[in-house]
């Protein structure tokens, strides 16, 4: 009799621990996404205007620059790479830009080019430091995070890039383009411009990453550098085209937030690194990828406007948001690690 | 793996000699099990005081298995150890330590702690001891280190940061922090693996030096040559167990007899003659300053490559398929200039390769298989810039299907496969195409039978269209499947033959053949 009692219980315990793992595994998948929901519904419920279409651009507008730079440190992480000098590169590019305008009295498209290239140049210091000079990536980075910060403040002694300014004792005389107006005000279809110019990457990165060649290697390489490379692909290539990528991101986020209040000021780049990074890293916990991906980092940063905006709403005091920020992170972090599936 | 031997002579073999004392270390019935695998099956051997013992066996006989139960890292699961007679049961690295037994690992590295200098390297377990004062200065530090350095004769640049050091100057300051804690027996893990022979000389006159001074010395190492000059015993350890013991005068042949085990060649296939050369390599070197080969492989045959570990076979293949730079002569592929920079410029001249370590250098953890199958071919799955999922996947159910791979569907995640299955996958993703050459390193190792003879049917039928080259330290895996053989040793390339033309005999003599005068190779090595 206790045999059976036994074969029994054992059965029941056996039902359980299926249970629990199917219970272990859905939150593994949807946890964050259903969070997201939920909590979208609740600020829905307690405050009508949370619902709008207008807050809903306003989340957006504010997810938009930190998805951008989250996207350039997901290419970089896809390759096993951290770049964290995506701040400093924002703000090169922002003060490169608004100085070629303001000082330098040139086009709009110019600039744009001229923010771009600053990007890349970043991105290229980057890999040379460490894929040539072979130094590791999260040291490398840092390193460039001083100087490129240094750099900028140098380029424009130390103050503020705004129309009228005083360069070098004299008035200046150039403004900021009319594409830079556009990308920090306008609309298409009542949709801000940010939002589109965010959409538009999102959509570049999500199809490299998963749908492409390039992607494919990139994966490989952060993968396993060592099977990579035996298997015919060129790791050293690939991480400098990764961090070309992010530097290049970085830059372009780095235009929408200087066109957002059409001035360059210094170091602005700076709180994005980490909330980009805090982006990328929630994301591995979307969906159980378990690793950098493009849809995942795109929640992140929605993730975190729904989340300020909402506690904005109910008047939670603006200096407790880094705390909560802080703790969807961790939370997050506990998803994809603890509850993803092993790994040596 | 080689067959399995009779196991009668374990006891017989390994009783200590004459009934004096106890032997310093006596080993009786140890036994050790990782899950199912059993990696020592009864291993028994004396260590007497004062004598250097050599210990060999090919990679897998369980050496560092029984090294480390010898250094208290693993708690062997059954059998006794001894040591001056009195029974020991180690539970920790320090256990062996206190009972004398000091251990310098296989990589030097290990041995030494970077960003610290020479002295307080060999100070590092009096520093480290509980129950040490707590404070050190540098000072203090360094009147200790000279007085162990003068105890043991020493010689070294104790100021110096260890990482400034050469690789033999480094472990032999691994080696004297071992000697500092006096130990009765001292166990060299290959200790001349990493050294050029210059160095390995050195080491050899020091573990001379050793032997006067009444320490025991418990040395591993895969060359008969160097057991042959150092040691006064050996036993070669195969499949888990102490197989032959050997006395001095060594017969080195005997010894690689052991080491191999009873071979059964089983040639059942015809030893094709091929046609035509696809492959050639003039002058090419295994090693700087080793003796240059060369050998063609011809269409329509596989070409099979053998020697001891150690022999410079991986270092010849990995020249051959761009891993690493050629150090000297050159090669042609159907008569055109081959010189890989790296694996993916080999691959599109034709020539690709399945490396050795599956896990390391095959395996992307986490990842379907369907990736695996077309990490190496992406373009050929790419269309209009975009990778076709569906292709792949089709392309991987082929490979399934086609080598009986045990899996659960494409997206199955490569961990959930046996190793075996996992090897028929990665050598079946190649064999779809028709390349100009086709390498593998050790491909038959830790897979089952079932997946090597499948391996094996593909290769001989793939081969017929392109050329493959299969290198392995088992010779009997590599006669089963090649038709002709090419056997490696120190370096050099020593035979060439027919795959059908080989017997066990002569593979024994041939590998230990170069052993016979050691000392004329190093004169030539050291006159270029």
């Amino acid at each position: 009799m206790t045999a059976e009692n036994n074969l029994e219980s054992a059965a029941a315990k056996g039902q359980d621990r299926d249970l629990a793992a199917l219970f272990k595994g859905l939150v593994y998948r949807y946890g964050l996404v259903a969070v997201l929901v939920l909590m979208i519904i609740y600020f829905a419920a307690a405050e009508p205007f949370f619902g709008t279409f207008r807050n809903a651009m306003f989340i957006l507008q504010a997810a938009s620059v930190v998805a951008v730079v989250g996207l350039g440190c997901t290419v970089s992480m896809t390759v096993g790479g951290f770049d964290l000098s995506v701040g400093a590169a924002m703000s090169l590019s922002i003060m490169a830009a608004a100085a070629a305008m303001v000082i330098g009295d040139i086009g709009g498209g110019w600039a744009i080019l001229i923010g771009i290239s600053a990007g890349l140049a970043v991105g290229l210091f980057n890999s040379f430091l460490i894929v040539y000079a072979r130094i590791p990536d999260l040291v490398a980075t840092l390193a460039t995070l001083f100087l490129v910060n240094g750099l900028t403040l140098m380029g424009v002694g130390g103050q503020s890039v705004a129309q009228g300014m005083f360069f070098r004792g004299e008035q200046t005389t150039g403004s900021f383009a009319p594409i830079f107006n556009w990308l920090g005000s306008g609309r298409v279809f009542g949709v801000p411009s940010s939002v589109i110019v965010a959409g538009v990457i999102f959509v570049a990165v999500f199809v490299l990453l998963n749908y492409t060649r390039w992607g494919r290697a990139f994966y490989a390489v952060g993968g396993n550098p060592v099977a990579a490379a035996a298997a015919g692909i060129r790791v050293a290539r690939y991480r400098i085209i990764a961090y070309l990528i992010s530097g290049g991101l970085s830059a372009v986020a780095g235009l929408m937030l200087a066109a957002r209040s059409n001035r360059g000021d210094v170091n602005v780049g700076d709180p994005f690194l980490l909330q980009a990074v805090s982006a990328a890293l929630v994301g591995y916990a979307v969906l159980g990828a378990n690793r950098p991906n493009a849809f995942g980092t795109l929640i992140g940063a929605v993730f975190v406007a729904v989340l300020i905006n909402g506690l904005t709403m109910f008047n939670f005091p603006y200096y407790a948001q880094t705390f909560v920020q802080g703790l969807l992170l961790v939370i997050a972090l506990l998803m994809s690690y603890t509850l993803g599936p092993s790994r040596r | 793996m080689s067959s399995q031997s009779s196991d009668g002579p374990d006891e017989a073999l390994a009783s200590s000699g004459p009934n004096d004392a106890p032997p310093l270390i006596a080993i009786e019935g140890l036994t050790k099990t990782f899950g199912a695998t059993r990696a020592l099956r009864g291993v028994s051997f004396d260590i007497r005081r004062g004598e250097t013992l050599g210990l060999l066996g090919a990679n897998g006989a369980g050496k560092s298995t029984l090294i480390k139960a010898l250094a208290g890292i693993h708690r062997p699961t059954s059998g006794v150890m001894r040591v001056d007679g009195r029974a020991c049961d180690f539970r920790f690295p320090s256990d062996a330590r206190d009972a004398g037994i000091a251990t310098v690992h296989q990589n030097i590295d290990d041995g030494v702690v970077f960003g610290m200098t020479v002295a307080e390297n060999l100070l590092l377990d009096e520093i480290a001891t509980t129950g040490a004062p707590p404070f050190v200065t540098q000072r203090s530090i360094l009147a200790r280190a000279r007085a162990v350095q003068q105890r043991l004769d020493l010689d070294l640049p104790l100021e110096s940061p260890v990482e400034n050091l050469s690789p033999s100057a480094r472990q032999e300051v691994a080696i004297a922090r071992e000697l500092a804690k006096n130990p009765k027996l001292l166990i060299l893990d290959e200790p001349t693996s990493t050294l050029s022979e210059r160095e390995a000389e050195k080491l050899y006159e020091a573990v001379a030096e050793f032997r006067t001074r009444g320490i025991a010395i418990l040395f591993i190492s895969h060359s008969m040559s160097e057991v042959k000059r150092l040691c006064d015993r050996a036993v070669v350890l195969r499949d888990g167990r102490i197989v032959s013991t050997h006395g001095t005068p060594m017969d080195t042949e005997e010894i690689a007899n052991s080491i191999l085990g009873d071979l059964v060649l089983r040639v059942d296939h015809e030893s094709r003659k091929g046609h035509g050369s696809a492959f050639q390599a003039t002058a090419l070197r295994a090693m700087p300053h080793g003796p240059e080969i060369s050998f063609d492989i011809r269409r329509g045959e596989i070409l099979g490559l053998t020697g001891l570990i150690g022999a410079g076979k991986s270092e010849l293949l990995e020249q051959i398929c761009g891993h690493r730079r050629i150090v000297s002569g050159k090669m042609a592929v159907e008569g055109a200039d081959f010189r890989p920079r790296d694996v993916a410029d080999a691959m599109e001249e034709g020539v690709v390769m399945v490396p050795e370590q599956r896990a390391l250098q095959s395996i992307f953890p986490g990842e379907p298989l369907w990736k695996h199958c077309s990490i190496g071919l992406l373009s050929a799955f790419e269309a209009g810039g975009f990778m076709q999922r569906r292709r792949e996947i089709a392309f991987t159910e082929d490979v399934i299907r086609d080598f009986r791979v045990v899996a659960d569907g494409p997206r199955a995640v490569i961990e959930s496969l046996s190793g075996g299955n996992q090897q028929k996958l990665l050598v079946g993703r190649w064999l779809s195409r028709g390349w100009k050459l086709l390498v593998l390193d050790e491909p038959f190792r830790g897979i089952d039978i079932g997946a090597r003879g499948l391996i094996c049917d593909a290769l001989r039928a793939y081969s017929e269209e392109v050329p493959v080259l299969i290198c392995s330290s088992d010779p009997e895996e590599v006669i089963e499947v090649a038709d002709r053989v090419m056997i490696m040793v120190e370096g050099g390339i020593v035979h060439i033959a027919a795959s059908n033309e080989l017997s066990v005999e002569n593979l024994a003599s041939i590998m230990a053949g170069a052993v016979a005068a050691p000392t004329e190779t190093k004169v030539e090595a050291v006159c270029e």
